[in-house]
């Protein structure tokens, strides 16, 4: 078997978590504002612990060698701020949009049209410049020319630091939820927690397999789409993240399935405007800041990259700022 | 299938994250105390969330079913804050 097949397999994983668990983080960071529920919230975090305690294990033993995404301060506060408006206009983040691809939902049809149109102009297109001088013009590299990283900036070991990390976040844990009562929330479902810690084992998953196929990353979903449009379009081939993406899809459709939850369901048109118009942000701003919510905050963060770190702050700010003018704002109106 | 009778009926199949929700609260919100709401849906995130933030606004979910697919339909008792 061919090592980019394995990508078709973590896809297909991936996409049956996403679909069960109903992992989106454009509904965690979302309804953290609008409906102060925080438990997609809850889930990203566990699946980044997860994800942590993985990587830097594997590194520490050689089974991976951590590869952070550089920092380009300009990029990734631009590119992610504009992918976070995206993604709210576009109903779901980029692993959100791709999962209900597989659920029949139209409107993450459009979002991913979009996504996939505007990110394949802007790595490969008239909007390639324009991100490439960006990304150039705000480089701040580490002391040795390598990706500015959390360790690197301290000095200290990223397995030692993600491991301090890890425990602090669970000390931190255990001393909220020992201080707040228990909330008896309705959580149904998969339960937050397995969903976030099967997130997490599908991330720690694809870094090795991705690694064999000759792409040294975990998870990601922009590129993939951008390998699919190339496929079609110019005759590449496709390659580990283009099946995880097919994958993704295959795997959310079978779990829509078995739980009969497969429809062919139909927006209005101007929605389907909204979300397509959405997916052209989050396409543009993923590939300028160098990663979506994926590729950045749950690939990216685990590893320690300050650019990461950096676009993962500005996504939710974008996410936020957009929620309030599109949900928050029109309610207080009316009331 | 329950024998309450519904107030009103509000149908908001097709529509995506998180207009769901937020049609369902704000149709709660201008509701007389008592009054049965029934909400047709076929997002499946929403049928999670709904259920679980209601109580926040006081109001009472009476039932929740599976319909064809993804299709539910919900009761819901609303709390009467206006």
């Amino acid at each position: 078997m061919e090592a980019v097949m394995t990508g078709l397999f973590v896809g297909v994983l991936f996409g049956f978590v996403l679909q069960r668990g109903r992992f989106c983080m454009n509904s965690a960071f979302r309804d953290a504002i609008l409906l102060q529920d925080n438990i997609l919230l809850k889930t990203v975090f566990a699946a980044l612990l997860v994800e942590m305690v993985g990587f830097a294990i594997m590194d520490s033993v050689g089974a991976i060698a951590i590869n952070p995404k550089p920092f380009w301060w300009g990029a990734n506060l631009l590119g992610s701020f504009v992918f976070g408006i995206g993604m709210v206009l576009a109903g779901g983040c980029a692993s959100g949009i791709t999962y209900r691809f597989g659920e029949g939902m139209v409107g993450a049809i459009t979002a991913v049209l979009g996504l996939a149109t505007s990110g394949y102009f802007t790595a490969a297109g008239f909007l390639k410049p324009f991100k490439a001088n960006l990304q150039e013009a705000t480089t701040i590299p580490g002391a040795d020319g390598t990706a500015l990283t959390l360790h690197g900036l301290l000095g200290m070991d990223y397995t030692v630091l993600a491991i301090i990390i890890v425990l602090i976040a669970l000390l931190v844990w255990f001393l909220i939820s020992r201080s707040k009562k228990e909330e008896c929330e309705a959580d149904p479902g998969w339960g937050w927690l397995n969903t976030g810690i099967l997130i997490g084992i599908v991330g720690i998953l694809a870094f090795p397999l991705s690694a064999a196929a000759g792409r040294n990353y975990p998870l990601g979903i922009t590129a993939g789409w951008i390998n699919i449009v190339q496929v079609i379009f110019t005759g590449a081939t496709i390659n580990w993240i283009g099946l995880l993406i097919v994958g993704i899809v295959v795997g959310a459709l079978i779990a829509a399935l078995i739980s009969k939850e497969f429809k062919f369901r139909f927006p209005k048109p101007l929605v389907l405007l909204q979300t397509f118009v959405g997916g052209l942000l989050m396409g543009f701003g993923a590939v300028t800041s160098g990663g979506c919510n994926i590729g950045h905050l749950l690939s990216g963060i685990p590893q320690l990259s300050l650019g990461s770190i950096l676009a993962g702050i500005s996504i939710v700010l974008g996410a936020w700022v957009t929620s309030y003018v599109m949900f928050v704002l029109p309610q207080k109106r009316a009331e | 299938m329950t024998d309450v009778k519904p107030t009103k009926t509000l149908d908001v199949c097709g529509k995506i994250c998180p207009y769901p929700d937020m049609n369902t609260m704000t149709t709660l919100k201008k509701m007389e105390k008592g009054e049965i709401l029934e909400v047709l849906l076929d997002y499946p995130l929403s049928v999670e969330r709904i259920p679980r933030n209601l109580q926040k606004q006081g109001h009472k979910l009476i039932s929740s079913e599976q319909l064809d697919g993804p299709n539910h339909r919900m009761l819901i008792e609303a709390h009467g804050l206006k």
